[in-house]
């Protein structure tokens, strides 16, 4: 059903004929990814009683917060061009859809979930399920940042028998 | 400069066992590299609080010399991970990365970054007050832009760019 769409973005040619732009994309996606993930774990390590536990677990996420969304902000402006230069393999590519459905789960558990508990005020949720909040945002998005990595590496089939 | 070192990358492509395998699997190369990666960001994306804070941009409701030694085992952590990975996709092709003018200019900048991450220790560890000190924002900067840089530089070193094809003889 999107295939058309996927053809006309490819059709667009975002790099024109450069064969630097690509790269240089893809490095400053990674840097992105970097800032917005340790900014993610800090949070999520405090979530689990580790790391920053000198402060209340909502001043480490305040703090955090506007790297987070800086980091997520560069990484969709520069995903979308990295997509739409090879939008049909990538529309073929089992790796990619099971990037992309994990990414849109993740994406609504940070904003919902984890936000709720990671800025809650102390002592309204147990630890056990801040440790549980923390331990499956850690999961799911170094899952994310993986079947990114291995998109165009493995087999473009290896996830079919998920995503059809 | 770095012919000097061939003939004993040439051993190794011959000599190292397990190397023919991880070349040639479908998922063995693929996961150690994606793990290496993975391991990147976890390292870096921390190793980048701390250095924002140093700097004096982030993390501010905390102490500098508390984000330190709090990240460090967890930075730790993903730098064994990425040490380990980055050692056996060496491994699995050592005349390859050899042939690489990226790969002799990223294992330069980590020698540099690892002196720097020394100096960071020596200048913050005397006393509370050399943690504001602008010598440990220099240095946090500098941490920055190395990592950056290695980065790069590793990203660049899967493209074909200045690589010369090395053979064993």
């Amino acid at each position: 059903m999107l295939l058309p769409f996927f053809q006309w973005m490819e059709s667009l040619a975002v790099y024109g004929p450069s064969i630097y732009l690509g790269p240089a994309v893809n490095i400053v996606h990674l840097s992105a990814m970097v800032t917005f993930l340790g900014a993610l774990l800090i949070v999520d390590l405090r979530l689990l009683g580790a790391g920053l536990t000198q402060q209340p677990t909502a001043t480490v996420a305040r703090d955090a917060q506007p790297w987070l969304l800086a980091g997520l902000g560069v990484l969709v402006l520069t995903g979308i061009p990295a997509v739409m230069a090879t939008a049909t393999l990538q529309y073929a590519n089992s790796v990619f859809w099971v990037k992309m459905y994990l990414l849109a789960i993740a994406l609504i558990y940070t904003f919902t979930v984890r936000r709720k508990v990671a800025f809650a005020d102390e002592g309204r949720f147990g630890s056990g399920t801040m440790k549980a909040v923390g331990l499956l945002s850690i999961v799911m998005w170094l899952s994310v940042a993986a079947l990114a990595r291995l998109i165009m590496m493995i087999p473009a089939n290896t996830f079919e028998f998920l995503v059809g | 400069m770095t012919e000097f070192f061939l003939p004993a990358f040439q051993w190794m492509e011959v000599n190292l066992p397990g190397g023919p395998y991880l070349r040639e699997s479908t998922f063995g190369f693929s996961i150690l590299l994606t793990s290496h990666v993975v391991a990147m960001c976890v390292f870096f994306g921390l190793i980048l609080m701390m250095d924002l804070r140093l700097v004096g941009i982030a993390n501010l409701r905390t102490r500098v010399s508390e984000i330190s030694p709090r990240l460090l085992p967890w930075q730790m952590v993903g730098f064994i991970f990425m040490a380990v990975t980055g050692v056996a996709l060496f491994w699995a092709q050592p005349l390859r990365y050899f042939g690489k003018t990226f790969f002799w200019w990223k294992m330069g900048l980590m020698v540099l970054a690892g002196i720097n991450a020394g100096v960071i220790h020596l200048i913050t560890h005397k006393s509370e007050a050399a943690w504001d000190s602008r010598a440990a924002k220099i240095a946090g900067a500098t941490s920055i832009v190395l990592w950056l840089a290695i980065l790069a530089l590793g990203r660049l070193v899967a493209y074909d760019w200045m690589t010369t094809e090395y053979l064993v003889e």
